[in-house]
This record gives structure tokens, C-alpha cells and sequence, in this order.
């Protein structure tokens, strides 16, 4: 038992170290890249700020995709939720004067309550995650449409917006609400028993099953967190925008894989890594922040993503053959590419299952 | 419902297997396209009896068939894909990057309108066969890699309409585009005889789609070697089946099909822009996921994508007249596709139970 966790967590720990230190230089070379580009002004207080407040809802949404990645299902209805929740949000605040509070209870309890229907969905019919997600796109999708028409809902409460606007020592609080949800979502995949099931019936559903994990109840809640991460990632783009329409959350369906693949996590499921994801959206928004430096039309960004999205994965392929051909020529068993040197110390690789 | 178990051609055909295994597929799978079939008719004359000007040829039947038949053709660029147990997200920016090429023969090199056609349809194969050597290639899921093309060609194409037009647009149109467009089987005449005015001749290419793939996945050994490779792939690659290069031929003809369907957006609206093909994304998997392909891989049904179109397109059109706003019809649309699944899977678990027990 303890040989399969420790030689699980090294492995794991190794491959996210080395995606998450590529990521990190990549994040710190185009930092300063961009800020001697910009000769200094994008280090000062007010272009840190902007930079910081819209770099929180691409965090979040990688965050719930990544939680859906992980028990092997896909969320289409990403951007469709968290622009309805957004309007939500904005509309009971600007039509029907209910205290930014509550409306942000109701809009990040009803975010939550999407995802949990959606996953006894999945569950109940056996239907595939793809399309039922798609489904609750389109309708989510009309929702929005119906919630705000044409208009902009820009007159919700002050106190909402001085909420994206405060940036103690230049750090947005959007921000800070965006990691604090990273931070708490990784001490829950990583430390909580909960979490680690989870990402038991992502990685091999039939181990999970066979050793008295619910692989109905995991998907379950891997949507309704995913649910949950919208609504908060609503919050943020309510209080950091000017105004809400139907035009918000068009765009998050990219940037929520992409970051996620960026990051280092496997589509198969059983793999989460939420620091490379928090990483990858950085990556992403410096893309965009270089995008505006040089006043470069803006599909640069979408062909840089996904430039840098097939880069990633055709890289981490050649990476693995290379890995795979080390350890062949070291003599021991080829397959299974990552592991492929740490096979002969295992003792029984078998009996525990997952436990 | 798994087709093929052996390659045909193989030498291993017992006389068993064989004669059960159409009776036992035929009923179930002639059963669904005829409730489609069923569902299309009848709502189109619920419809036209609640709401007469449904019926009106020129202004709602046309439009219908000119619609039906370009999504149809969508539809089926994703269902080729499925076949293989792939998906292509890029769907509609294929389609903008052949409609893109189409654009710019016409409006640079002044070719003629069958010329334009060819290049818009090399493009496509070509961004297609790229998709899936890349798949090939780096064993990555179908739905990363067509999802990051998307993202590259939804800034490409953009970048290269800016670069190449004034406006975002090519608006060159050359001899028979117009007619094309607006043209019907009433213009063209045998004798006295003439066809149908509500059938545009737009629909020509989604025939020529309809019976090509009939024909590739019916009748021809690499269909069936396509659906295998969906089916099973370990299984197809043991029997000798080169799963690769058929991986990337279902991509290529995904790309083509994509690149034919932009073309027909953009003769449908008259110009050459980059928006062509945002919305095919939907469409595609509700025609093909509701004619009865299966996303896991193994089962097309080429007519079952054409019936499954037009019951959404009947359904949009419908409700539009009905004074539906735009807003809930898309509400409508993700019940449909949840409400026709969930009512597959009941059936399909019915039937499974019939079979357990029978056996």
C-alpha cells in the first residue's frame, strides 16, 4: 500500500513539477519581457492592478473545468453558467434592489445547484457528459439571453463594485478570491479524503468501484464543484466588468481547457494539477496583456492559445517517447512510459487496489 | 448495433453469424429513422395546420430546405468523425477557413465558380488531414487537438480576412453565385415539366454528400474499416486494419465536408466573412447524435444525419413562427436534445434487456 502511494506521489509529483517549473519561467521570462518592453510601466501600481483583476475568472474557470477533468467528464455549459449567473446576479441586484450579498449567495447557490442537476443528469440516463453538457449550454445560453435582452445591466450596487475595484498594496481582491479558491480547492483534491476519491474514479473507474468508491457519486460531485467554481468565477467577472450582458461568458469556453492542457492535465481523467492550471491562465493573460502593449488585433490571442495549446501537447508527447526510450534502453519493461524505471521496485502492485 | 465484427473480405465468414445479425439490426435501426421520419412529417403539418404561412414555399420552405441542406452537410463532417470514436471541434472554423479560400480565388485570382469550390474544398481536406496526423502522430484525444485547431483557425482566419480585405469581408461574386443561391428545382424545367419550387439547388451538394458517404460506409471496404477502427480500435489494429491511416482520412473528409458546408453558408448569405460557421458547432452533434450515430464510435447512420437536421431545423422554424422569441428557442433546442437522448437510452436499455433474456 504504502510502495503504490509513494511511487504514485513521486510520479505525480515529478511530471507537476516539471510542467509547473516550465511554466513558472515561461510566466516569469514574459513578465519581465514584457515589462522592459513597455519600458517599466507595466510594473507600476495601476497596470498591475488591471492585469491582476482579469486574470482571476480565467483562473476559475480553468479551475472547474480541471475539476470535471478529473473524474474524466467534460463541461460545455462553462461559459453558458457562469454568463447566466453573471446576469443573474446583476439582474436581482439592478431590477429587483436585493443587496449585493444575497444576490451573490443566490447567484454562486443557483451556479452550484445547475452543476448538481447536471451530474445526476449524466448519472441517471448514462447519457454522455459531452452532449448532456452541451444541452445545458444551449439552454443556459437562452436563459441568459432571456434574463437581459439586448441590454447591459451596468446599475447593480456600489458595494459590489467596490469590491473588484479594492486592490490592497495593488493586489486586487478579486484576485486574492480567485487563489484563496485555488488554494482551498487543492488542500481539497489533495489533502480530503473526498478529494482523493475523486480522483481514484477519474484515474481507473474499475479499481474505484471494486474498492467501495461510488464512481455516480464522484461525477456527481465533480460537477457541482465545477458548478460551484463558476458561480464564484461569475462574482468576480460581475464585480471586475462594467456591466453585465449577453455577451459575457461567450469567450470562456477556450481559455477554461485551455488552461487546464496548458497545465499539465490529462483529458483521461484521474490527474488534477492546480497550480500549472492557475499558471497556464497567467500564460494566457500575458498573451492578452501583450496583445494590448502592442495594439495587435485581437485574434492574435486566439491563434497564440492555440498555437501554445497544440505546442503543449505535441511537446509533452516527444517528452514521453524520449522518457520511454531512456528506459527501454535501461532494459526494463516499455510500456507504461512514466513509470517505466520505477516498475521493478514495486512489490505487489496488485492486491490493495486503490484503498 | 456493433457492425462489423470481421473485416469484410476476410475468409472467417460463417454461415451463422451472418444471416442473424441483419435480423437482428434492421428492425432497430429502420425503426429509429422511421420515428424520425414520422416526427419531421407530422410536426412540419402540426405546424403548417396551427400556423398556414409554414407552408408558404418562397418565404419559409425555402430557406428551411437551403438551411436543412447546409447543416446537413455539417452534420455529417461531424458524424464522419464519430465513426472513427473521434470528435472535431473545429468544425465551423474549417468551414471558415475553406469558405476563406473560396473568398479569395474569386476575389484575387478571378477564377470561375467550380474552381473556387475545388480550392475551398482542397483547403479543407487539407487543414483536416493536418487534425489528424497530429492526432496520429502524438496519440493525443481527438478532442484537445481539434479543440486547440479551433482556437488557431478562429485567429487565423480573422487575421487573414483583416489582412486581405477592407471591410472583414470578400464580397466578389462571380458568374452563378446569385443563382445559386436563389434558384430551385422550378428553374429548371424538362420539357414541361418542372421541379419542386421549394427544393434549392443547394441541395445538390448535400446529395452528392448524402450518397457519397452512403456509399463509403455501405458498400465499400474502408468504410467498414472505418467503423471498426470507431468500434474497437486494438481489435482493428490486431486484424490488420492501418487504424492511423484511417484516423486520418476520417479527418480529412471531416475537413472536407466542413470546408463544403462553409461554402454553402457562404453562398446562402452572399458574402465570404470570418462568422461564417460560429453556429455549426450545435448543429453538428445534434444532427448526427439524434440520427443515431453513436460518440463513442462504431455506428453512423448517413440518413439518420439528414433526418435528424431537418427535425431540428423543422423545430427552429416552427417555433420562430409561432412567435417564439429567440431567446427560448435555444431553451427548447437543449430540451430536445436531452429529452430524444434520454428517450434513446430508455429504449436502448429495453432492448438490451430483451436481448439478455432472450439469450
Amino acid at each position: 500500500m504504502m510502495t503504490i502511494r509513494d511511487r504514485g506521489a513521486a510520479a505525480l509529483r515529478r511530471f507537476s513539477r516539471s510542467t509547473t517549473t516550465t511554466l513558472l519561467c515561461v510566466v516569469l521570462v514574459g513578465y519581465l519581457a514584457l515589462g522592459v518592453a513597455s519600458s517599466g510601466s507595466f510594473f507600476e501600481g495601476p497596470s498591475v492592478r488591471t492585469f491582476l483583476r482579469y486574470l482571476a475568472t480565467p483562473v476559475l474557470i480553468g479551475l472547474a473545468q480541471m475539476v470535471a477533468l478529473c473524474v474524466g467528464q467534460l463541461n460545455l455549459a462553462v461559459g453558458a453558467l457562469g454568463g447566466f449567473t453573471a446576469c443573474l446576479m446583476g439582474v436581482l441586484m439592478a431590477d429587483q434592489g436585493v443587496p449585493a450579498g444575497v444576490a451573490v449567495v443566490a447567484g454562486v447557490l443557483v451556479a452550484t445547484a445547475v452543476g448538481l442537476v447536471t451530474g445526476l443528469f449524466i448519472v441517471v440516463t448514462k447519457i454522455n457528459g459531452f452532449i448532456v453538457t452541451l444541452g445545458t449550454m444551449t439552454i443556459l445560453q437562452g436563459a441568459q439571453y432571456g434574463l437581459t435582452g439586448t441590454r447591459t445591466v451596468d446599475g447593480y450596487s456600489a458595494a459590489l463594485r467596490d469590491f473588484g475595484r479594492a486592490a490592497p498594496l495593488n493586489v486586487p481582491l478579486v484576485f486574492l478570491t480567485a487563489l484563496a479558491a485555488a488554494a482551498l480547492l487543492a488542500a481539497f483534491l489533495y489533502r480530503a479524503t473526498a478529494g482523493r476519491r475523486l480522483l481514484a474514479a477519474g484515474g481507473n473507474p474499475l479499481a474505484a468501484r471494486l474498492s467501495g468508491i461510488s464512481t455516480d457519486r464522484q461525477i456527481v460531485l465533480a460537477h457541482t464543484v465545477s458548478g460551484l467554481l463558476i458561480g464564484v468565477a461569475a462574482l468576480t467577472a460581475t464585480a471586475s466588468l462594467p456591466g453585465v450582458n449577453r455577451s459575457v461568458g461567450g469567450d470562456w469556453l477556450l481559455p477554461s481547457f485551455a488552461a487546464p492542457i496548458i497545465g499539465g492535465v490529462a483529458l483521461t481523467g484521474g490527474s488534477v494539477a492546480v497550480l500549472g492550471t492557475v499558471l497556464a491562465a497567467f500564460v494566457m493573460r500575458l498573451i492578452d496583456a501583450a496583445r494590448a502593449q502592442f495594439s495587435l488585433d485581437p485574434s492574435w490571442v486566439n491563434f497564440l492559445i492555440g498555437v501554445v495549446v497544440l505546442g503543449t501537447v505535441v511537446g509533452g508527447r516527444i517528452h514521453q517517447s524520449h522518457v520511454a526510450k531512456r528506459g527501454g534502453s535501461r532494459g526494463s519493461a516499455p510500456p507504461a512510459p512514466p513509470r517505466g524505471d520505477a516498475r521493478p521496485a514495486a512489490v505487489s502492485p496488485h492486491p490493495g487496489g486503490s484503498g | 448495433m456493433t457492425a462489423p465484427v470481421a473485416p469484410p473480405g476476410g475468409d472467417t465468414r460463417s454461415d451463422r453469424p451472418t444471416p442473424a445479425r441483419p435480423a437482428h439490426r434492421l428492425p432497430f435501426r429502420a425503426d429509429q429513422r422511421l420515428g424520425l421520419l414520422v416526427l419531421v412529417v407530422g410536426l412540419g403539418a402540426l405546424f403548417g395546420v396551427v400556423r398556414p404561412t409554414f407552408l408558404d414555399a418562397r418565404l419559409v420552405l425555402f430557406p428551411l430546405f437551403r438551411d436543412v441542406s447546409t447543416l446537413t452537410v455539417v452534420a455529417l463532417a461531424q458524424m464522419v468523425v464519430l465513426s472513427v470514436g473521434h470528435m472535431n471541434l473545429a468544425v465551423g472554423r474549417m468551414a471558415a477557413f475553406g469558405a476563406l479560400f473560396a473568398g479569395l480565388g474569386y476575389d484575387r485570382l478571378g477564377l470561375p465558380l467550380p474552381l473556387g469550390l475545388l480550392l475551398c474544398l482542397c483547403a479543407g481536406a487539407a487543414i483536416g488531414a493536418l487534425t489528424g496526423w497530429i492526432i496520429t502522430r502524438t496519440g493525443v484525444s481527438s478532442f484537445v487537438v481539434t479543440l486547440a485547431m479551433d482556437f488557431a483557425l478562429l485567429g487565423l482566419v480573422s487575421l487573414l480576412y483583416s489582412a486581405l480585405t477592407e471591410n472583414a469581408a470578400f464580397t466578389t461574386k462571380p458568374s452563378g453565385l446569385a443563382e445559386l443561391r436563389s434558384y430551385s428545382l422550378a428553374d429548371i424545367c424538362v420539357g414541361p415539366v418542372c421541379g419542386s419550387p421549394v427544393i434549392p439547388q443547394l441541395a445538390q451538394f448535400t446529395v452528392l454528400a448524402l450518397l457519397g458517404l452512403g456509399f463509403l460506409y455501405g458498400a465499400t471496404r474502408i468504410g467498414r474499416e472505418l467503423l471498426l477502427t470507431g468500434a474497437n480500435p486494438a481489435a482493428a489494429e490486431l486484424s490488420g486494419i492501418p487504424t492511423g491511416r484511417r484516423v486520418v482520412l476520417a479527418h480529412t473528409l471531416s475537413g472536407l465536408l466542413a470546408a463544403l458546408a462553409g461554402f454553402m453558408a457562404a453562398v446562402g448569405t452572399g458574402t465570404f466573412r470570418a462568422s461564417i460557421g460560429d453556429d455549426f458547432m450545435l448543429p453538428s452533434f445534434l444532427g448526427s447524435v439524434l440520427g443515431g450515430t453513436l460518440l463513442t464510435g462504431g455506428v453512423v447512420s448517413v440518413v439518420g444525419a439528414l433526418l435528424g437536421t431537418a427535425l431540428v431545423g423543422v423545430i427552429r422554424k416552427g417555433l420562430e413562427l409561432l412567435g417564439v422569441g429567440l431567446e427560448s428557442l435555444n431553451i427548447y433546442l437543449g430540451c430536445v436534445l436531452l429529452l430524444a437522448l434520454s428517450a434513446d437510452r430508455v429504449r436502448t436499455v429495453v432492448s438490451h434487456r430483451k436481448v439478455v433474456r432472450s439469450t
